[in-house]
């Protein structure tokens, strides 16, 4: 990444990922997801968290296997759900990373992102003041429903005391605190950042707005394979939930510690739009933009991208758009770079889905196996790039894209290069 | 420039004050509050102690606990934003492109000339809360089906920041920044940071809130964060003062128009003031209660003046956070003695949320505007409802009367639920 500040010995600042933490639909940690992921399995089924009868979509990507008591009997209850996963997934990366925080927490971040919050604490305070009145409402309801309470409560949990607050931008959030967080670094604001995201959206409120917009599948009778980005006979999203944290650090700090560096954030761009709250210009004018800026940030051409974890929330319009970007900008290599979107596996994380898109194309590439895009049955004309079909493929990459766009016109891009 | 501060507290970081880093300028400003709807009307009632606090209309708050808020007024989103348009938005993100259009105006920025470098970062504590709340009473009563395809776009708490970059056709980075009552502070801080990385020219920078609804009162007096003298609304945020008993639930939006110096020089632009200094740090302690000894706060106060590259003694006025909690003064007191030393003492100090009421995450954003205002004419904006000292609260913080004094250089404080922390510092055009 460019224009960071140097060191005294006159190297510049750059920022590495020494941790990873994960939670979903296929599993509650990292390798967990990530086998489950490679291995195209998905945890996409009929929804058990409450009746779904009478919703025009009824499946999605819920943490069945996930019991919030872990985080301590008195302490899961204050928090909302997408805080507890913000929590687990935080733990995963910070105990991994072998950070030790407390040496100096006013130099480590927190720096997270989600698009809902605490939608369901909201919906049943709602339901509170509407069927007992104003005066039964619970004293954490405020607290647990603003989206800062996920990197409040992470802040608490890892003591760190540097800058801490939430980014939203929709499907973009994570991506964005992950992007600023090493921005933070680079100029020297901290030294080392907990930055991911987390989201709890398979709730009533959630499942009826997003199907009210007409963006969900509503494939109700095989869940499993309802989910096909790129795919001619895909029929919308569905509502994922979960959590995705990196441990971001300096890289020669790192080192100096005799950390275990997984990837080095090379890369980061973002743009807006500015054309419609929810459609995409057709010439996916902002992911263009944002390529191209993580580009040359990297200081890479985009025929060193050998792997892309795209968006690819299997809607008609996103696909389709992200396909005429992503040509826009690699031009003929579009043809020979490995594309995939492993949102059949989990359903769309929503703010949660770039930082857990990250920790999966991190993975990918330090395992040198590509995670398939699961469901492909019928090629859709206008989306002919190599999807990785069905089958995970194993390759060696040096350097892997990751793209995350939300409603609102946010577009948000990484890029991780493999060490050695 | 004063170069202060511990280096012992720095890392090996060179550069960090060098001359040759970009100064960041304010070329625009929008506000629209229980004051006043554009920034004029605001500083007017500031500068002359007028409170917007008044009885709750935007829905009925019989059997809530308060019954008074700080609501906009005058305020006809059809006619301003149009028929078919501000069925669209929900009330935060129509304040929020009412303030940008203000601050844009008045900056005389060509944003079509330089889409791409220019970004928006519009922060909001809770973003679309009266859709969420139809929302969930829709599929509560009716169904889930029933429920509109608005419902999404309208609450997301970034369709403040994407609808305003739509308004104003700016194409740069854009996100909401979230941090409860610091959210509108993180914005512009984290523009600053950005003009001078480079990575944008200009960023409308602040925050929007319309939590008067029921969730938004239940839910915070439930909290028992709320002041209850419903007989004496006017009266109620009493910021520092003996009798406070909580803050005032307050609405609107404020932005301000942050550009690279010499970008703003090169076109001619009027400079309001500089963007001199921003720290933020997280007291890690609890959910909703601010550290103890307001370590966090103090924190950031210290880091914003080593940023800003000056020494307490340069402060000339503090616009405090100043809730009217009993605890927030408190510790903002101890956080601003601990900071300044006993240029605590000489240091006047004010909270407009006196007048303004708390605006939560748009409250740093809309304060930010207050000081350019009394920067500008050389007044510091009164704590109004001050009449019984308290002893845990002892510095000069201009009580009832606003006071005439030059103030070339100025700190805002703001800090959120769930222990966040920012310290901004202003100048006055061609203090530095």
């Amino acid at each position: 990444m460019r224009g960071g500040k140097t060191h005294a010995n006159g190297t510049p600042r750059r920022v590495v990922v020494t941790g990873s933490g994960a939670i979903s639909a296929v599993g509650c940690d990292v390798a967990t997801t990530w086998a489950a992921i490679r291995d195209g399995r998905t945890g996409v089924k009929t929804i058990e968290r409450f009746d779904p009868t009478g919703f025009e979509t009824r499946f999605g990507g819920e943490i069945t296997a996930f019991d919030p008591t872990i985080l301590g009997r008195k302490a899961y209850r204050r928090m909302d759900r997408f805080t507890q996963f913000a929590v687990v997934a935080a733990r995963e990366a910070v105990t991994q990373s072998g950070l030790d925080i407390a040496s100096a927490p006013e130099r480590v971040g927190v720096l997270l992102g989600t698009g809902l919050a605490g939608i369901e604490t909201f919906e049943a305070t709602f339901e509170m003041i509407h069927d007992k009145g104003p005066r039964r409402v619970s004293p954490f309801a405020v607290p647990m429903t603003i989206p800062n309470m996920a990197p409040g409560m992470v802040a608490i949990e890892v003591g760190a005391r540097g800058p801490a607050f939430s980014y939203s931008s929709a499907f973009a959030s994570s991506a964005h605190a992950i992007g600023e967080a090493a921005r933070m670094i680079l100029d020297g604001v901290c030294d080392a950042a907990v930055a991911g995201g987390s989201e709890a959206s398979v709730t009533r409120t959630a499942l009826a707005g997003f199907s009210a917009m007409g963006a969900l599948s509503t494939r109700n009778d095989d869940p499993a394979h309802a989910i096909r980005p790129f795919d001619r006979t895909r029929d919308g999203c569905i509502l994922g939930e979960g959590g995705a944290m990196l441990v971001l650090e300096e890289r020669e700090q790192a080192i100096a510690r005799g950390a275990t560096i997984l990837a080095e954030l090379v890369g980061y761009g973002t743009a807006n739009d500015a054309f419609h709250l929810v459609q995409l210009p057709e010439d996916g004018e902002g992911l263009v933009t944002s390529m191209q800026q993580a580009l040359d940030d990297a200081g890479l051409a985009p025929e060193q991208i050998g792997y892309l974890n795209a968006h690819g929330t299997s809607t008609e319009m996103n696909d389709r758009v992200e396909t005429v970007a992503i040509k826009r900008v690699f031009g003929d290599h579009a043809r020979n770079l490995p594309i995939s979107s492993t949102k059949a596996a989990t359903g769309h994380l929503l703010g949660a889905a770039g930082a857990l898109e990250a920790v999966i194309s991190i993975e990918a590439m330090r395992s040198g196996v590509l995670p398939p895009t699961l469901n492909q049955y019928e090629a859709d004309p206008a989306c002919d790039l190599d999807y990785i079909p069905n089958v995970a493929r194993p390759v060696d990459v040096d350097y892997v894209m990751s793209n995350s766009m939300g409603f609102g016109g946010h577009n948000t891009v990484l890029v991780f290069a493999r060490v050695h | 420039m004063r170069l202060s501060g511990d280096s012992a507290s720095m890392t090996d970081i060179e550069n960090l004050q060098e001359p040759s880093r970009r100064r960041v300028v304010i070329t625009g400003a929008g506000a629209i509050c229980a004051v006043g709807n554009n920034v004029p009307d605001v500083w007017d009632a500031i500068r002359n102690g007028r409170s917007g606090i008044g009885p709750i209309t935007r829905f009925d708050p019989e059997g809530y606990e308060t019954t008074f808020a700080g609501e906009v007024k005058d305020f006809d989103p059809a006619a301003t934003l149009g028929r078919k348009e501000h069925r669209r938005l929900d009330r935060f993100a129509q304040l929020a492109i009412v303030a940008s259009r203000e601050a844009v105006a008045q900056s005389g920025l060509d944003i079509a000339a330089e889409a791409t470098r220019v970004g928006v970062l519009v922060g909001t504590g809770m973003g679309g809360m009266e859709t969420f709340e139809s929302g969930t009473e829709t599929v509560l009563t009716k169904g889930p089906k029933r429920v509109s395809p608005f419902f999404v776009p309208m609450m997301l708490p970034n369709m403040a920041s994407g609808n305003v970059s739509i308004d104003i056709g700016a194409k740069g980075p854009n996100f909401a920044t979230i941090s409860a009552c610091a959210s509108s502070a993180h914005a512009i801080g984290e523009g600053l940071r950005m003009i001078r990385d480079g990575r944008a020219d200009a960023v409308i920078a602040g925050g929007t809130e319309a939590p008067i609804t029921r969730m938004g009162i239940a839910g915070f007096n439930a909290m028992g964060a709320l002041s209850t003298r419903n007989d004496d609304p006017a009266a109620a945020s009493r910021p520092f003062d003996a009798d406070r008993d909580g803050f005032v639930l307050a609405e609107g939006a404020a932005v301000i128009l942050i550009e690279d110096r010499e970008h703003a020089i090169a076109r001619g632009a009027t400079i309001l003031g500089e963007v001199l200094g921003y720290a933020t740090t997280d007291d890690a302690y609890h959910m909703v209660q601010p550290g103890p000894n307001g370590e966090g706060a103090t924190r950031a106060i210290k880091l914003a003046l080593e940023d800003a590259g000056i020494a307490p003694e340069d402060i000339d006025y503090i616009n405090a956070h100043g809730t009217s909690t009993q605890l927030n003064e408190k510790l903002e007191t101890e956080a601003i003695k601990n900071a300044f030393g006993d240029h605590a003492y000489k240091v006047p100090i004010s909270s407009t949320k006196s007048m303004t009421g708390h605006l939560l995450g748009a409250a740093g954003s809309l304060e930010a505007v207050i000081t350019l205002c009394a920067m500008r004419d050389g007044v510091l904006p009164p704590t109004i409802n001050q009449t019984t000292p308290d002893p845990a609260c002892d510095l000069d913080y201009v009580p009832n009367t606003a006071r005439e004094a030059s103030i070339g250089i100025a700190m805002s404080n703001s800090m959120g639920f769930g222990g966040h922390n920012v310290s901004l510092i202003f100048a006055a055009p061609g203090v530095r």
